[in-house]
């Protein structure tokens, strides 16, 4: 699936621009490691593709359609947004990652059954967590792979993952990568924000956010 | 029991001003700064229910629908004016929704005790339509103004809440359902409580008007009842309709949360 910028300029009402006519191409599959200063605006790209913010001009292309034409819960849908901050409602984690199935726009689809989500957590590496066990008492690493696996039920044709392994150890943190990495080799375009100077195994382009200009590699 | 209403002249009234005197003491003493304040206070009690009773005097004398109505439209509007004042919010335009509701709810809830409760004749006779509903406006205003900054705060402090369940699929009101609840509980809380402590911690100004005027306490307690529950019931409608529409005006067509953190 193809994920293009066209043009775009954004800032926030009353500050400075973040992005003045940036444009890039993500083609099928890709995997885009997304740099940049601090409060250059990385965040902010990943909300805009998926439309939590608007363009202030230029437009923003899903498959060469612009995404503004689409249902936002459809937009969604197909391009998951995962959040720098996990956040996980007050409940159990079954209750979490089935969260998506009790809305509207998401009714058509069968929500997995314990044993399929059980294999989930067991495959992002979160030993003792079951699906009974209480999002409260997850730390933030587990709730960050709760989050993602959530993100990934709905099967999304792209994944926007904002620092995904920031909280987390080194293991665990491979195991996130490595997800990456196979979801661009099925076809899914990945676009990690990342300050880290090396580059995960399977990266395929890169990117940089600074001073208002968006280069593309 | 005999009808006997004794009559609060001029000195009366100036005698009265004696209350003033000892809080404003008070406020020396203490060196509270509130001197202004209940000047200016003092004043426009005195100013204010004087205008309402020549008001009053002259809409209960010319009897007609259009005036009962008109005066009901300005106490809707006096409370709005109110509430923007209460609530701080100013990057979604509330006023016109609230003002809409408003009028719309309580018109319905004033017409329903007046007309179908109280059974007077006709519906709009202003001897009980317009405290009647001078009553719901004012208690209501609290209520929407505490439901409406809930909402705002809530949408605010709990963004990141909101727009994990819009990326996830969620519509607007699906998430912020769970702000919704709490928005409409802030406003109808004040009310429910207001029935547990009605006739033990407090004696409800109606009725005390009533029973000072002569009333037999039965009787105004009959219609204490019946404004109690007029009230729970305006709370509720009215906090419903202003907060679902205010609520709109919260998201952008493309469902995202049109609130921002200020600059």
């Amino acid at each position: 699936m193809n994920l293009a910028l066209e043009g775009v300029t954004f800032g926030y009402p009353g500050r400075p621009e973040l992005l003045r006519d940036a444009s890039l191409v993500m083609e099928d599959g890709a995997y885009v490691l997304l740099r940049g200063p601090s409060g250059a605006g990385k965040s902010t790209l990943l909300r805009l593709l998926c439309r939590l913010e608007e363009p202030l001009a230029g437009r923003i292309l899903l498959d060469s359609d612009p995404i503004d034409a689409m249902p936002p819960a459809q937009l969604r849908r197909t391009v998951a947004y995962v959040q720098q901050m996990p956040t996980l409602i007050p409940g159990t984690v079954r209750e979490n990652l089935l969260l998506p199935f009790s809305f509207k726009a998401n009714g058509g689809r069968v929500p997995p059954g314990d044993d399929a989500l059980a294999d989930r957590l067991a495959a992002f590496l979160l030993d003792g967590v079951t699906p009974d066990s209480r999002a409260e008492t997850l730390s933030v690493g587990q709730a960050q792979r709760v989050c993602l696996i959530r993100s990934l039920l709905l099967e999304p044709r792209a994944v926007l993952m904002d620092e995904p392994t920031a909280s987390l150890d080194q293991r665990s943190a491979e195991v996130v990568l490595a997800k990456a990495a196979e979801l661009s080799r099925q076809g899914t375009t990945v676009v990690m924000v990342s300050h880290s100077s090396d580059d995960p195994a399977g990266v395929t382009r890169h990117a940089c956010v600074s001073g208002c200009a968006l280069e593309y590699a | 029991m005999t009808p006997h209403i004794i009559e609060i002249g001029p000195w009366q009234l100036v005698m009265c001003l004696g209350f003033v005197l000892l809080a404003g003491a008070t406020s020396v003493y203490h060196r509270l700064g509130l001197g202004r304040d209940l000047l200016v206070g003092t004043v426009r009690t005195f100013a204010q229910l004087f205008i309402m009773g020549y008001v009053l005097t002259f809409v209960f004398e010319v009897r007609t629908v259009w005036l009962v109505l008109l005066m009901f439209t300005c106490m809707v509007a006096a409370a709005i004016h109110i509430i923007r004042g209460r609530v701080k919010e100013r990057g979604v335009p509330f006023l016109v929704p609230t003002f809409g509701s408003m009028l719309l709810s309580y018109a319905l809830v004033s017409w329903l005790v007046t007309g179908v409760v109280v059974g007077a004749r006709p519906w709009w006779t202003p001897q009980y339509f317009i405290p009647l509903a001078g009553m719901i406006v004012g208690n209501s205003m609290t209520a929407i103004s505490l439901s409406l900054d809930r909402l705002f705060s809530d949408l605010r402090s709990r963004r990141a809440e909101v727009e994990m369940r819009l990326c996830l699929g969620a519509d607007p009101a699906e998430a912020s359902a769970d702000i919704m609840r709490g928005a409409i509980r802030a406003a109808m809380t004040p009310s429910i409580n207001s029935l547990m402590a009605v006739g033990l911690v407090s004696l409800p100004g109606m009725m005390t008007g009533q029973i000072l005027s002569g009333t037999d306490p039965l009787i105004a307690i009959r219609y204490q009842i019946v404004v109690m529950l007029m009230l729970v019931a305006s709370t509720a409608l009215g906090a419903m309709l202003v907060t679902g529409l205010v609520r709109r005006r919260c998201f952008t067509k493309g469902h995202s949360l049109a609130l921002r953190q200020p600059a």
